[in-house]
């Protein structure tokens, strides 16, 4: 096989699921992700060669959020906003319970699902900057990079997603101020 | 009213601080109550969001990128070579840039690629672990991560997995499920490294998958620390095994689960 394809496979391929993971989070929707991500990895195949040394995930999440970008504007020219998927066909498997335990399980998962929601309501440059740093463990510099803004807009945008999820978090759960649970 | 120090707490939080900051932080911590609170609050919301279920690229739609990269390197390749102007009806190109992709992927994940890769190793690796061995490495944790490949053996208990390796492995590591410390012990998987069946525990640390490969070390062993294609890998010794840790998590991560390991490793050694 060619070897730019090779390479590519060995090096860029293994983040597929963190660029699904970040498509998701960018639009809220796994449908448009799919095309979001096919279209972020031809992309990085075509500019593979000009890749040098540089982090291939943050790369690669870059170019996620570029065609994420790219593709938001497109639906906005056409007037189209889809809908949130609350009960996503795809995700059927996951939610079945793994652990024996219903009743726990049960409330981690309504906890779950209140989590994801509060996440997807959050304004979307709070919440790439959070997810970066929570589900993709990138550090500040790697998410400025990303998100092309500097380091101190991260760190603010970063207080303000987790400032903002705790207060809607004490909203939506306990109805009163208290400790996160 | 807002603590002054709290942009600097959140660093502190995401390790982004050098040592001095950090101390300066921790006095702080002593005596401001609400950037006490902030830290507790961003850990615990840290905890709830990695233990999200995480969403994963489909077989579907990972099939379906593969497919527009053979259609990619087909026209590539097509217009490099001008042969012809006619280009080939694409499901005939498709069709045999598949069959290149699918032996690529059968030979990788087969025993026997990795067994020549190992051959290979076993040449170049003089004295560290060279770069074949890191490939190896990386190559044997991807495919890990393929449905079905990750785990031979699923057991939270280490009493399962440790005897499980007596049979399947040429060594014996050290197992522990360190679910406290953030680390779940999903289970054990053999695998074939160094001219040898290596042990590998796989750890789950958030949404992220751990192999920790183990291995009798000989001349070349190796203790450092480096990343490939992405993924980080901790070497490192104890006793007579090589041990090395492959993960797509970040560093401070992967170094507490080594912690973890060689003061349990160095536990086992007095006993």
């Amino acid at each position: 096989m060619d070897e730019k394809r090779r390479r590519f496979e060995a090096q860029v391929l293994p983040h597929l699921d963190a660029a699904y993971r970040f498509a998701r989070w960018l639009s809220n929707s796994s449908g448009e992700s799919d095309d979001v991500v096919q279209e972020a990895v031809l992309r990085a195949f075509r500019g593979f060669d000009a890749l040098r040394g540089s982090d291939v995930k943050a790369w690669l999440l870059a170019i996620v959020r570029n065609c994420h970008s790219t593709a938001r504007r497109q639906q906005q020219r056409r007037g189209f906003v889809p809908l949130p998927e609350e009960h996503d066909a795809e995700d059927g498997d996951a939610m079945v319970a793994t652990t024996p335990d219903p009743e726990t399980d049960t409330i981690r998962r309504d906890h779950a699902c209140i989590l994801e929601r509060l996440l997807a309501e959050l304004p979307e440059e709070q919440r790439e900057a959070l997810i970066l740093r929570e589900v993709e463990d990138m550090d500040y510099r790697d998410i400025a990079t990303i998100t092309n803004v500097p380091i101190g807009t991260v760190m603010s945008r970063l207080s303000r997603a987790r400032a903002g999820l705790k207060t809607r978090w004490l909203l939506g759960i306990e109805g009163a101020p208290r400790a996160v649970r | 009213m807002q603590c002054a120090e709290r942009l600097r707490a959140q660093a502190y939080f995401d390790g982004e601080v050098d040592a001095l900051a950090a101390a300066d932080m921790e006095r702080h911590v002593e005596t401001c109550a609400e950037c006490r609170t902030l830290l507790q609050d961003l850990g615990r919301m840290r905890t709830a969001i990695r233990e999200l279920t995480p969403a994963r690229a489909t077989p579907a739609l990972r099939a379906r990128i593969l497919r527009a990269l053979d259609d990619e390197v087909a026209v590539d390749a097509h217009e490099a070579a001008h042969e012809t102007k006619i280009a080939a009806p694409r499901a005939l190109r498709g069709r045999s840039t598949w069959r290149t992709r699918t032996f690529w992927t059968g030979a990788f994940g087969g025993v026997a690629g990795t067994a020549v890769a190992a051959t290979l190793a076993f040449f170049l690796l003089l004295p560290g672990l060279g770069q074949p061995m890191l490939d190896e490495l990386v190559a044997a944790h991807v495919r890990s991560l393929m449905p079905t490949h990750l785990i031979d053996v699923e057991s939270t208990d280490h009493h399962t997995v440790k005897p499980w390796f007596a049979g399947h492995a040429d060594v014996s590591p050290v197992v522990a499920d360190f679910t406290q410390q953030g680390y779940r012990l999903i289970g054990g998987r053999a695998d074939y490294l160094d001219h040898q069946r290596a042990a590998v525990v796989v750890y789950q640390h958030g949404p992220h998958i751990i192999n920790v490969f183990s291995w009798a070390a000989g001349q070349r062993s190796a203790t450092k620390n480096t990343t490939r294609s992405g993924y980080r890998i901790a070497c490192w010794r104890a006793a007579d095994l090589q041990y090395c840790a492959v993960s797509d998590t970040g560093w401070d991560e992967l170094r507490g689960l080594l912690r973890l390991l060689q003061t349990l490793s160095a536990d086992d050694l007095k006993n």
